[in-house]
């Protein structure tokens, strides 16, 4: 799963530091703007089988690819 | 009637009726008319150059609309400039239209001549605290072919383009939107778009014309959706206006639907394609609404055509029309000699009629290649290819040139070179545009040769280049992706192999 979310944002941000370190900040490093990020919700979604409540997506929640890891994994359970 | 006098009629008709709400925050249709006749009356008294520009800056707000009112009320053009912009653009914006004055509603990063004055928000409060006179708006405000906006797109060679659009520009742009698309008088519109862009124009007129209400969504709110989703069904729209972009966002929250909205119902589209799949999905939501793919460039006013996407278009369509004319307006289909090309056949499309502008600001060269005589008549050429079938209905191809559209935003890829090229990390770039299975431009993606540089990382050098472009050009034009290589592929000509470049991105 983490594998596979560090792969949808190595694709969408075309950089390998999302995968060397999984707390930089996406949005102010600018890796992801607004358009971006509704990408990787439909990637999360078809991908990961999950249902993001985007309605509740909360910027801060989403920040680094370690948070993401976590949201999907709490979002399955 | 007059565009001026059709929206101070309903300050006498309907003084208290709110015309502006941002965020819950609403003005209204009387405040909107001591607003913009207090600065009107200001700026006839600094006896400016008649008719000459003025630029104003600021964000999605009140009194941004109500200075653009005041500025041709005085018989000036108006230069929306938005608060986003970098330094960068606003000087090349300065440099090209010499602005007679500058109106910044938010704190103005640059630093004008002495003979330009800036007027600024605590100066148009102080105006706004006068009390108010009797403002004799016929006897300034502008007329027939005089400017009434100019509104700045991206430029070839990284200089940007003024398109100047006349009140009769306006006229039969807003004749339209009366006439074809079913919306009637007192309707609340999206105002989502920048002012800087040309599709508010689409929400901004239609609205202030038609005793209607703007509802303001700015950049700040939909960047968080978690904010965006609590605000929409709070501003109780009734005429959606946005990019397919947009509503792609807003159609990830389940609840966006017509149990949840009940009184949108109608959505228009313009500024880049609308795909089958948006328009299918926001079908299957909002299923008694009527949905409008419209197209049409920033130089021909907003837009010239338009199809409603019923059952029968989504059927009998893989790639969504882009529409009629509107009747004032011929659309034709060209060859590269500008010869006609009968039905079915994809050539460049030339618009003409009286909503097409008379050019750009003070930019002769590029005018004259863009704007022909073409059988006696003015003609604007659009740059994009297109073809009419067999039910008149116009086909979308995508450009002639290097030009794409990412969210919205038109972008020359050429120009986004010569930004990439002054960066001083750069040795030498170009960039190709990345395409999603909708034929839509998802990304930019940029490749690089970069000087020697002591960065540890792709990803830190590739921070510091986009830092640098930060000031270079407008957000939306930055690519998403940088690849680095060695050297560049060249063409037989020696030329930057740019064919290669989006093979490569799109395999």
């Amino acid at each position: 799963m983490k594998e596979q979310i560090i792969e949808i944002l190595q694709d969408l941000t075309g950089s390998e530091e999302v995968a060397k370190n999984l707390d930089v900040n996406l949005f102010d490093t600018g890796l992801l703007d607004s358009m971006a990020t509704v990408q990787l919700l439909l990637e999360l979604q078809s991908q990961c089988n999950i249902d993001v409540p985007v309605s509740e997506f909360e910027r801060s929640e989403w920040e680094t690819p370690n948070k993401i890891i976590a949201k999907v994994e709490s979002l399955q359970a | 009637m007059d565009i001026i006098q059709q929206i101070d009629k309903w300050a006498e008709m309907t003084p208290d009726r709110v015309v502006y709400d941002y965020l819950g925050d609403t003005k209204t249709y009387k405040e909107l008319k001591e607003y913009s006749d207090k600065i009107a009356q200001y700026l006839v008294g600094l006896n400016l150059q008649k008719k000459a520009p003025i630029l104003v800056y600021g964000g999605q707000t009140f009194e941004m609309i109500a200075t653009f009112l005041a500025i041709v009320k005085a018989g000036h053009s108006y230069i929306p400039v938005d608060s986003e912009s970098p330094k960068e653009r606003i000087m090349q914006i300065m440099e090209i239209s010499q602005p007679v004055a500058c109106i910044a509603i938010e704190s103005f990063p640059l630093v004008l001549k002495e003979d330009v004055p800036l007027i600024s928000k605590q100066m148009l409060e102080g105006i706004l605290e006068s009390e108010p006179s009797v403002f004799d708006v016929k006897q300034y405000q502008i007329k027939g072919d005089d400017v009434f906006y100019i509104i700045f797109t991206s430029g070839t060679t990284g200089m940007p383009k003024g398109v100047q659009i006349s009140v009769n520009n306006l006229q039969s742009f807003l004749s339209w939107m009366k006439s074809d698309f079913g919306i009637v008088a007192g309707k609340t519109f999206l105002a989502q778009a920048a002012y800087s862009f040309d599709l508010s124009v689409m929400s901004i007129y239609p609205a202030l014309t038609q005793g209607g209400r703007l509802a303001a969504l700015p950049k700040k709110v939909t960047d968080n959706f978690k904010e965006l989703f609590e605000c929409l069904p709070r501003m109780e729209l009734n005429i959606w206006v946005s990019t397919p972009s947009f509503m792609d966002i807003c159609l990830l929250d389940k609840n966006f639907n017509e149990e949840e909205y009940p009184e949108l119902t109608h959505f228009l589209f313009c500024g880049e394609e609308l795909t089958k799949k948006t328009a299918q999905q926001l079908h299957e939501r909002f299923s008694k609404a009527s949905i409008y793919n419209t197209y049409g460039p920033t130089e021909a006013t907003v837009a010239v055509s338009q199809v409603e996407v019923n059952e029968t278009i989504l059927k009998n369509y893989s790639r969504l029309p882009i529409g009629l004319a509107k009747e004032d307006t011929e659309l034709i289909v060209v060859d590269e000699n500008l010869d006609v090309l009968p039905n079915n056949n994809a050539g460049e499309l030339l618009i003409i009629g009286p909503s097409v502008s008379k050019g750009y600001l003070n930019n002769p060269e590029k005018t004259a290649n863009a704007f022909v005589k073409f059988q006696g008549k003015f003609a604007y050429r659009t740059g994009d290819l297109a073809e009419i079938n067999d039910e008149g209905q116009l086909l979308y191809h995508g450009r002639v040139d290097f030009q794409v559209k990412l969210h919205g935003f038109r972008i020359e890829l050429e120009e986004v070179d010569h930004h990439l090229g002054q960066v001083s990390l750069i040795k030498q770039a170009t960039c190709a545009p990345k395409y999603d299975v909708n034929h839509k431009v998802s990304q930019i993606v940029a490749y690089v040769v970069a000087k020697e540089n002591d960065y540890p990382s792709d990803f830190s050098l590739t921070k510091a280049i986009k830092e640098e472009l930060t000031t270079l050009m407008m957000p939306y034009m930055i690519p998403q992706k940088f690849v680095y290589v060695d050297s560049l592929p060249l063409t037989n000509n020696g030329k930057v192999d740019r064919k290669k470049i989006l093979h490569e991105v799109n395999c």
